[in-house]
């Protein structure tokens, strides 16, 4: 039986790779292998080991490890919220301003949605342009509750829906290397990104 | 091309959960509506779903180790699991002198969550597990019951249960066991706990840390034992693996049988 | 100012003004280097391991070393321990004992704190440190998981005498359980040295059982939210610092008693019975009062208290609220070994009859012949077993450890002619209680003693263990001849 499913399982994907010819982004299983081989393997320690598929604000479907390269600055909110999160997203372009302009192609700021089922491509595109976060370097991702709540697990970051709107999460702001390797995190709302933003700069020089 | 591809796999899915459905090993738990200790000023609905009957033992997680070498102790990603993982296993091979009945223990969330995505089940969410937990013998909400708590909390003071097998503490009314006395349980959601190690606080709302933090109070200061598990999975993080931690997994029932 | 002064004057009080203010300058300067040197400001120097002790013992004084980098490593165990004779718990540790290790610092050492929560260990822990000044005293920074460890660094900028205890929710619980003790930060040179030192600390606790009653005794809920105590203790059990855990010193010298409160409910009244405090700094903090007969310790809270011990004797230290003492094991000894000083101290008067006015109609005491052997249940090593632990629990306090009793109170039962002449008013004393005026080994007594509820067969043991000790005629009691005495 198990057998059986796991055919069926190889069918879904090998359907998925005929997708990846129109979209863009999308990196398939053997390719990430065939890229693995060329490239050095990822350190142990990498969040690109979760073998998770995501979706951006434009609808396209992306896993981690294809922001690898750029360091990688992270936040978990939900576009409903009307509490923390403004100021969480407040704290990221506070950040983004004082990056050097000529580093923003090499950074990507990203913001995992909690409330998956909310929070839609579409919805995630509004709250873009809403917040003029509209540039390539500003990206959205939602997933599986799953795989959120995997991804979460590896941030350390906690969070519970508390009612049918709303969410309960902690403030964690992280970095990562060019390898999806967690380096820095802070915890807190409004607090002074000074560190966070050495951590990035000294990132961005490796 | 794709929506067939969705369909045939919906009807492997299907086949497999009845296989499971039937065995013995699972139980239905009829879901319901009740008020958790932590996260909510609202009762939480909790729909029908199967849980183990038991927690995952050492003989099952050697059995999932075979097929998923990746998760073997010389093999898992430092990700996944810390330097704890397995500590008690002599080898990738064998669980040595643990007993092959005992639950497996040592084990990151990580770990957990394959092992049930392996047998197309997943971990329980905290509302699950304790919706099934209030359970006495012989109710499906213990609490009020006289020395209900206390006898819980006299499972969860005794030490070094883990080693003991599965199926040797109280059977509750839905016939799931072992839910109290034995090892802890990870659950899907552990991360949901707005547990900060500081509890004086934490019970005074979670300050700037947590979003929403207000709601994180208990809502019955006496209920010491879940206090006990709730501050347990506070201070835990999904790549730890702890001694008097296990697991066991629930599967959702196919849609025409929740219907019943 | 007064304009018929003449300059003379003017000029001798501007001198004189001058210098008193310049006197005052200079010594308020003074003061100020001394007192105002802001600690956070103060070098460390080197590392350290930190030299822990578990109770009632002291690490050794700071003395005049500078302050340093100082590393702390406390484990976290959860471990069953005895609470009384026959009675066990499980206890909640900080390193293995109740209290947990005692930490010894000087103002601007600073600490490196490690907490380790052993691989066994159920639950999660923390620790709370009253001598952190920062959230939750580290309570947050310290959460740890078993099999996990934690680091966290603090300075210590008030001298002191703190508690620390597990914050972990329940908090209460972990309080009860006994997961406190104590930290000194000693000021710049030290505490002025003394000959002993000693860490003793209260804290109560809530069984299932009765006060006493044998077995595993689990945590009750309950009664620690009505604040109802069963064993109300010092170092963690019942004879925490009695029999051979006692405390010692030698006439003439002085004493230090680091005394904690851990609670997790009750106030302590710290008296020693014998005894006046020459020095208590209160609370913990700078304030010092002198010749205080019982200190007030809050939960969570400590006092150092100090004394020169002038005469030979047992010194007994009670929590005032006194049934604590008798009824629930707030109880201990500080032996004081050396010369006689009758100048301070003598008790070598003979007793006198004093009639106020002729007692009559006093009921004559049967002399009761012993009962014949009766079918033993016990064997005799198994009653001199039990009839032990039942003078631990319930005659031990008065009668003391070998019988010895306490000289004009409580009569002593070793080598005792009123003991040995008759073993049915022994019983009799035993079942239902004595009073008035008795004569033992040519001494006169005149107390109470209330009726000690036993079984029957707890009477005979209990009676055989005394008559079988300390000099005594051997009777062997049987349950039997408890019975026959009405």
């Amino acid at each position: 039986m198990k057998k059986l499913v796991l055919l069926f399982g190889m069918l879904v994907f090998l359907a998925a790779c005929n997708q990846a010819d129109d979209l863009p982004v999308v990196v398939t299983g053997e390719a990430i292998s065939v890229e693995k081989a060329m490239s050095q393997e990822l350190p142990e320690m990498s969040v690109y080991h979760l073998p998770a598929t995501w979706t951006n604000q434009d609808a396209q479907e992306i896993q981690l490890e294809d922001m690898r390269g750029k360091v990688v600055v992270m936040v978990m909110i939900y576009t409903s919220c009307k509490s923390a999160c403004p100021r969480l997203v407040a704290d990221m372009r506070n950040i983004e301003r004082q990056v050097p302009k000529e580093y923003l192609d090499e950074i990507q700021f990203v913001m995992v949605s909690i409330d998956p089922e909310t929070d839609t491509p579409q919805r995630l595109k509004a709250f873009s342009e809403e917040n003029q976060m509209t540039d390539d370097h500003w990206m959205f991702l939602r997933g599986s509750e799953a795989d959120t709540r995997e991804f979460a697990a590896v941030l350390a970051v906690s969070y519970r829906q508390i009612s049918p709107i709303d969410f309960s999460h902690s403030n964690i702001i992280s970095v990562f290397d060019k390898d999806g390797v967690l380096v820095h995190q802070k915890e807190g709302l409004g607090v002074d990104s000074e560190e966070t933003i050495t951590a990035i700069h000294q990132e961005l020089q490796r | 091309m794709k929506t067939i591809f969705r369909l045939a796999v919906a009807i492997a899915v299907m086949i497999q959960s009845q296989t499971f459905g039937q065995s013995e090993s699972m139980v239905k738990i009829e879901g319901g509506s009740y008020l958790p200790l932590y996260g909510t000023e609202q009762e939480v609905v909790v729909g029908d779903f199967l849980m183990d009957v038991t927690p995952v033992t050492n003989q099952d997680f050697l059995e999932f180790l075979q097929e998923n070498p990746q998760w073997k102790k010389s093999q898992v990603r430092p990700l996944f699991a810390d330097s704890n993982y397995l500590a008690t296993w002599p080898s990738d091979d064998s669980y040595g002198a643990n007993l092959p009945s005992a639950p497996v223990t040592m084990i990151s969330w990580y770990a957990a969550k394959n092992y049930c995505e392996w047998l197309e089940m997943r971990l329980p969410t905290i509302d699950e597990w304790e919706y099934v937990a209030m359970a006495s013998a012989t109710r499906p909400d213990g609490r009020q019951e006289a020395g209900f708590q206390k006898t819980i909390l006299g499972l969860y003071e005794a030490p070094n249960t883990y080693k003991n097998e599965v199926g040797t503490t109280f059977r509750n009314y839905w016939g799931v066991e072992d839910l109290h006395g034995l090892v802890w349980e990870w659950t899907m959601d552990f991360n949901s706990i707005m547990i900060g190690g500081e509890s004086r606080k934490d019970s005074a709302g979670g300050g700037n840390l947590f979003c929403a933090g207000a709601a994180v109070g208990a809502s019955d200061v006496k209920d010491y034992a879940a206090f006990m598990r709730y501050t347990f999975r506070g201070s835990v993080k999904a790549k730890y693996a702890v001694k008097n931690l296990g697991f066991r997994c629930v599967k959702d029932l196919p849609a025409d049988q929740n219907k019943n | 100012m007064n304009k018929k002064n003449n300059k003379n004057r003017r000029w001798y009080a501007a001198v004189f003004l001058m210098t008193v203010m310049g006197m005052g300058l200079f010594t308020s300067c003074d003061k100020a280097v001394a007192e105002k040197k802001d600690p956070e400001t103060i070098k460390v120097y080197g590392e350290t391991i930190a030299e822990l002790t578990a109770p009632p013992m002291v690490p050794r004084p700071v003395g005049d070393r500078a302050a340093t980098k100082l590393k702390i490593e406390m484990e976290v165990i959860e471990k069953e321990m005895e609470m009384a004779d026959g009675v066990t718990y499980n206890y909640w540790t900080f390193d293995g004992s109740v209290p947990g290790s005692f930490i010894r610092a000087r103002v601007g050492d600073e600490i490196e704190f490690t907490l380790k929560n052993h691989p066994d260990s159920k639950l999660p822990h923390n620790i709370d440190l009253h001598a952190v000044n920062g959230p939750g005293g580290g309570a947050e920074a310290t959460f740890v998981a078993p099999g996990q460890q934690r680091t966290f660094t603090f300075k210590t900028l008030n001298p002191g005498l703190y508690v620390y205890h597990c914050a972990t929710a329940p908090v209460g619980m972990h309080i009860a359980n006994g997961m406190y003790g104590l930290i000194l930060v000693e000021p710049e040179g030290g505490l002025p040295p003394v000959d002993r030192e000693y860490y003793v600390m209260q804290g109560d606790f809530y069984t299932e059982g009765e006060y006493g009653e044998r077995g595993f005794q689990a945590f009750d809920m309950n009664k620690a939210i009505k604040e109802q105590a069963d064993y109300v203790v010092f170092n963690g059990k019942v004879g925490g610092i009695t029999g051979e855990n006692e405390l010692y010193a030698e006439v003439g010298e002085t004493v230090r008693i680091f005394m904690g409160n851990g609670g997790p409910n009750l106030v302590s009244s710290f008296h020693i019975i014998g005894e006046i405090f020459d020095t208590v700094r209160l609370e913990g903090g700078d304030l010092v009062n002198h010749n205080v007969q019982t200190t007030l310790i809050p939960a969570g809270g400590a006092a150092t208290v100090e004394f020169k011990v002038d005469v030979p004797g047992e010194l007994v230290l009670v929590d005032h609220s006194i049934f604590r003492a008798f009824n629930k094991g707030a109880l201990g000894i500080l032996n004081v070994h050396g010369k006689e000083n009758t100048k301070v101290f003598d008790d070598n008067f003979e007793a006198e009859p004093y009639n106020p006015e002729p007692i009559l109609g006093s009921a004559p005491i049967e002399d009761g012949e012993p009962e014949e052997k009766a079918v033993e249940v016990l064997s005799l090593a198994d009653k001199m077993e039990r009839g032990k632990t039942v003078y631990n629990q319930t005659c031990m306090a008065c009668h003391q450890t070998t019988g010895q009793g306490i000289a004009g109170v409580f009569p002593p039962l070793a080598e005792s002619d009123y003991l040995n002449a008759d073993v049915t008013r022994a019983i009799k004393s035993v079942k239902h209680g004595l009073s008035g005026e008795i004569e033992v080994n040519g001494n006169i007594y005149n107390s109470v003693m209330p009726p000690q509820a036993l079984s029957d067969e707890d009477v005979a043991n209990v009676l055989t263990y005394v008559y079988k000790n300390w000099g005594n005629n051997g009777t062997e009691v049987t349950t039997e001849m408890v019975k026959a005495v009405n």
